[in-house]
């Protein structure tokens, strides 16, 4: 990776507050010139116009509809304690 | 004080214990949220509609399996991405990945550049047609990569929580999220008139 492109990627993860310690010095760095400036408004632009984008409103009628599916589901008791869950625990029991 | 999460997790404890309106209060709290990510990757508001349903009766019946490791939505959120992932699969729609064949197809994008020729000058560029780019690039990312941005700049999730949904290192995330933006800001670059040469 070319040094400006490295210096980018550092802005990206300052800008989310998500420098490790490490890096934080050259972020700053990176930060001071024109190029890293540039790069700090353009990403912020970029997450400015996501947030303002339009999200579509669930239909009418949608929460009555996930009410009956769910009353018919049945209620599981939670896992006794102690039984075998694989390691990772809730991640590896996301279903797919 | 009771964080957010620690909240959410009463409320699934309450369901574990057989409490179902708990689950209700969870629905009506993350329905939206869920319908902001799922519209984001399946586009048509009515069948992001069905995979964010499913999405919720999935949880329901692995809610028993939940310790509480994650917060609930972190669970929910990763559910979410693998019921539509799934739901794209199954429509016979590519569910692009982020391999560099893929990224670099997101690069061959180039509707920013056909904008300049709208008989637009470039110095009253409207900020709809910004917005046009930003989201016409968005759509053209591959998954992973878009997927990462949406739920750090949508859903302000920390890389951490992002590591979590999307089952991958912290270092991942900030190369996705890293990429995402790259991509998109050289599609805005004709249009924000930034000299090449200043980015490079």
């Amino acid at each position: 990776m070319d040094t400006n492109k490295k210096n980018r990627e550092y802005i990206s993860a300052l800008m989310d507050g998500e420098t490790p310690d490490a890096d934080l010095e050259l972020a700053m760095a990176a930060l001071g010139g024109p190029e890293g400036q540039q790069a700090w408004d353009t990403f912020h632009r970029i997450g400015d116009l996501l947030r303002a984008e339009a999200t579509p409103e669930l239909s009418h009628g949608f929460e009555e509809r996930l009410a009956a599916r769910l009353a018919a589901e049945p209620l599981q008791a939670r896992r006794t304690a102690g039984a075998a869950e694989p390691a990772g625990g809730s991640a590896v029991a996301t279903p797919r | 004080m009771t964080t957010e999460r620690e909240c959410d997790q009463l409320l699934v404890e309450r369901v574990q214990a057989g409490d179902r309106r708990a689950f209700d209060l969870l629905v009506s709290k993350y329905q939206r949220r869920l319908m902001r990510l799922v519209s984001r990757l399946v586009h048509d508001p009515a069948e992001a509609e069905d995979v964010v349903q499913e999405t919720f009766i999935k949880a329901f019946r692995a809610l028993r399996h939940f310790r509480g490791d994650s917060a609930f939505y972190t669970w929910l959120y990763r559910i979410g991405i693998n019921t539509a992932k799934n739901f794209l699969v199954t429509q016979g729609r590519r569910a692009p990945t982020s391999t560099e064949a893929d990224a670099e197809r997101a690069e061959g994008f180039d509707d920013a550049d056909s904008l300049r020729d709208i008989n637009t000058p470039e110095s009253v560029l409207a900020s709809k047609q910004i917005a046009f780019t930003v989201n016409a690039a968005m759509e053209a990312l591959p998954l992973e990569l878009r997927t990462a941005i949406v739920l750090r700049e949508i859903e302000g999730l920390s890389y951490e929580e992002i590591s979590e949904v999307m089952a991958c290192p912290i270092g991942t995330v900030r190369s996705r999220i890293f990429r995402a933006r790259e991509v998109i800001a050289e599609k805005l670059r004709p249009l924000l008139d930034i000299p090449a040469d200043k980015r490079r």
